[in-house]
């Protein structure tokens, strides 16, 4: 025997972490897997109403969201790709230049932290140092 | 414990406010981010909110006389805290490689949830799409674009503050909604799942019953039909003699005992029409009388033989869907491969 609102309270805990991340978050990528986070919350509620009831329509009606979610990230996948390809970067911050009009731009005033690259693993007497890349640390962006 | 923090509301409340600052703690900011602080408020308003649930709906897992079921409730909330704390773990990471691990195992303990659900069909779909197909899909979009050092998507957050009590807040909401909306009194029916008790027997004059509902619909002849009808009215009366009854302590049996209640009209149409000798009447009442036969089978077999009766439901009931959600999955094909193949386009 199961009690339901203990299912339905996860449910509504995972869709409101999906919701704040894919508010707050800049990373197109990370905005999405949010977005999935969200959709396996209504998952949950979908199969616990499904159980309560003692019927299979939860499972279907859930089997249904699986696809539509797959057909998301599949198309989510490409927009990504041509997206980086434009901008060369995956900040939803970049595109702020099609905001609506009258809604101000935001401006970033903290500057990031510096990089700090990890140390070259220690090598045994015979080897050489390789190279580190150089790096190149973006500058905020500016509307 | 004192009595301000006894009440429900004040539980919630405070669990908002310290997970919405806590949230907002953690997410990534160049400046004011504290680990440890966002961990522990974190930590205190789940465990607040873990109180809520027990203290107003008691354990999540309960064996059939009413008692506690230990092991049962031990696996849900190893699979709801793994499915939150994983959850948080994908909102705040600032890797997003490490966001997509953290995602992919938040689908592994919601699967565990699934399978408590008696849903191992969709448990198995949910890892192989999910964790098999879709994280593995971001990974390699992650690979491609190789982000070095601290960066503006990664290391900046719009609106931390807000997004989180957003969010929170919603939560919150969700929850004080259950709270309100199940009743006080909790003597135990509206708000646990009925556990499926069928006997050997019962399930066999159901099968008996639809078998005979299925013949009698499949012919013509009024008398042939008359006699299967007759048939499924003795297996039933089988049923409705040895079925548990309504006022059981169980909740379980109680639902089974409703549904099987609930033929009783049906099978009193089915006798009047039969005595009238009406063939369209009988068709009529056979038909509603297969309907509900139909979801008695599926609740007995509910978790026992998921993938046969899952699969029959989809190719009946929800055909137009199925065919529509084919459909839909070769436009999104046909979509992802116009959009991304772009190639000299994208640059003109």
């Amino acid at each position: 025997m199961i009690s339901l609102p203990h299912f339905l309270a996860i449910g509504a805990i995972l869709f409101g972490l999906g919701l704040i991340g894919f508010l707050s978050r800049r990373n197109f990528i990370t905005m999405f897997l949010c977005a999935e986070l969200m959709l396996q919350g209504v998952v949950l509620n979908l199969l616990a109403f499904g159980r309560y009831h003692g019927s299979l329509h939860g499972q279907a009606f859930g089997l249904f969201i699986i696809t539509v979610a797959a057909c998301e990230a599949g198309l989510a996948m490409a927009l990504f790709l041509v997206l980086y390809k434009r901008g060369k970067s995956l900040d939803s911050g970049d595109w702020q230049a099609v905001r609506e009009a009258g809604v101000s731009a935001t401006l970033e005033t903290e500057a990031l932290p510096a990089y700090v690259p990890d140390e070259s693993p220690t090598l045994p007497v015979a080897g050489r140092i390789p190279e580190q890349p150089e790096v190149t640390v973006q500058e905020p962006f500016r509307a | 414990m004192p009595p301000i923090l006894a009440n429900p509301l004040t539980q919630l409340a405070l669990a908002v406010v310290l997970g919405a600052l806590g949230v907002a703690l953690l997410l990534p900011k160049p400046r004011v981010r504290s680990v440890a602080g966002g961990t522990f408020l974190l930590v205190a308003a789940f465990g607040i909110l873990g109180t809520f649930l027990v203290l107003r709906f008691g354990q999540p897992m309960l064996m059939r006389d009413g008692t506690n079921s230990a092991l049962g409730s031990v696996i849900f909330w190893v699979f709801a805290l793994g499915s939150v704390l994983f959850g948080v773990q994908v909102v705040v990471q600032r890797n997003p490689a490490r966001g997509a691990i953290a995602f992919a195992f938040v689908i592994l303990s919601t699967c565990g949830l699934f399978l408590l659900l008696a849903a191992p069909f969709l448990m198995a779909a949910t890892i192989v799409v999910y964790a098999g197909a879709i994280i593995v899909t971001f990974l390699f979009v992650l690979m491609l674009s190789n982000v070095r050092g601290p960066s503006d998507e990664n290391d900046r957050t719009r609106e931390p503050l807000l997004g989180s009590l957003a969010g929170f807040g919603f939560i919150g909401l969700l929850l004080f909604a259950l709270h309100q909306g199940t009743a006080p009194s909790n003597d135990g029916f509206d708000s646990e799942l009925p556990s499926v008790v069928v006997s050997n027997a019962d399930r066999t004059a159901i099968e008996v019953a639809y078998g005979h509902v299925e013949a009698a619909l499949a012919i013509e002849d009024a008398a042939a039909m008359q006699q299967h009808a007759d048939e499924a009215q003795q297996a039933l009366a089988v049923l409705l003699e040895s079925s548990p009854s309504i006022s059981s302590n169980d909740p379980g049996a109680k639902v089974q005992a409703e549904r099987i209640a609930s033929l009783k009209p049906l099978l009193r149409k089915l006798s009047d029409a039969s005595l009238e000798n009406k063939p369209e009447a009988l068709r009529e009442s056979l038909v509603s009388l297969r309907e509900s036969l139909s979801l008695l089978r599926g609740v007995a077999e509910l978790p026992a033989r998921n993938v046969a009766n899952l699969g029959y439901l989809l190719y009946s009931e929800y055909l137009l869907a199925v065919e529509m959600a084919g459909t839909l999955l070769l436009v999104a094909t046909i979509g992802a491969v116009a959009i991304a193949a772009r190639r000299k386009e994208a640059t003109a």
